[in-house]
């Protein structure tokens, strides 16, 4: 009952449009240098020693699509829920590779933004952990908050009931 | 929740994201010039640097008395050339290499050595090689590490 009344809250709608947009652009980002530079972004995906070697090259080159294609349905407020759920997914299995890295003591680039090899580097930390948590909450507040206040969905629903 | 979405349209909709964005990304990697292999057909060069671990060393004057101490062991960092040319009297010779870690048969010999302090100077240079030694050492389990403020150009003087 408790949480139904705070997730009945009117101010959701604005705040969960924000958080939309804010990883709208987060996750542009993100997909723009990885799309831009593929074979820099395996090499940062093979320096985690997680995927075996058969696997880390169809990783780098999927991955960055779905962020974009993902970072345009946030934008266009097109099938929000869906994509909020692809963020998180996407989090949780970044966050699981920073947390292995991490205790294995290794001095290596995120691969989040830029890369050690086109000289960007953008090295991993506990500071990088708790970036990727709040955008991990986020995305759940999304996935949990969206109410379609502009975008798409909202169209399209107001178009349905008319 | 907002919506009239169930978890399964969802669900379904987060799948279809992902094969649309596959087929994306495999048709624009098969057109574009630098595009890569879709299986790496070699290993990569993977070059993360191993962490050593660091502890905490404390800086002495090159005229501290702590170096001529009976119970103090004097370690040169610096290359066999140099410390050829000029040591200090009694000094060790451990050559320090920036990609390499301390031999342990060293470290050994410095833990089994019964001295109460390890005092090391190195080229004195900007990172200096005997303050990196001395950290590793530290960092590796000696305790009462030290090293020479300036290295062997200020104790030379």
């Amino acid at each position: 009952m408790t949480a139904e009344r705070i997730m009945d809250w009117s101010g959701h709608r604005w705040l969960a449009f924000g958080a939309r947009l804010y990883l709208a652009v987060i996750f542009g980002m993100a997909a723009a240098y990885k799309i831009l530079h593929p074979g820099s972004f395996a090499l940062d995906v093979a320096t985690y020693g997680i995927l075996p070697l058969s696997l880390i090259n169809g990783f780098a080159l999927v991955v960055p699509w779905v962020e974009a294609v993902v970072g345009v349905m946030l934008l266009a407020g097109f099938r929000v829920r869906a994509a909020a759920l692809l963020v998180s997914g996407m989090m949780v299995m970044f966050m699981v590779a920073l947390a292995v890295a991490l205790a294995q003591g290794l001095d290596m680039s995120c691969g989040c933004f830029a890369s050690a090899e086109t000289g960007d580097a953008d090295p991993i930390g506990w500071t990088t952990m708790v970036r990727d948590t709040a955008w991990l909450a986020l995305a759940v507040y999304v996935l949990l908050a969206d109410r379609r206040p502009l975008g798409l969905d909202g169209l399209w629903s107001a178009r349905r009931k008319t | 929740m907002a919506g009239k979405d169930t978890i399964l349209t969802t669900l379904r909709d987060a799948v279809l994201v992902v094969v649309v964005s596959a087929a994306l990304a495999l048709t624009v990697n098969g057109v574009r010039e630098e595009g890569i292999e879709l299986v790496a057909s070699r290993a990569y060069e993977v070059f993360v640097p191993c962490p050593e671990p660091l502890g905490e060393v404390t800086p002495v004057a090159p005229d501290d008395p702590l170096i001529g101490a009976a119970r103090t062991v004097l370690v040169d960092a610096r290359g066999e050339e140099e410390y050829g040319q000029w040591h200090h009297t009694g000094s060790l010779h451990i050559g320090f290499d920036y990609l390499e870690p301390v031999p342990m048969e060293s470290v050994k010999k410095l833990a089994g050595s019964g001295a109460a302090a390890v005092v090391v100077y190195g080229d004195g240079d900007d990172p200096d090689s005997g303050r990196e030694m001395a950290r590793e050492l530290a960092g590796r389990g000696l305790r009462n590490v030290y090293y020479v403020e300036g290295g062997a150009g200020a104790l030379k003087k």
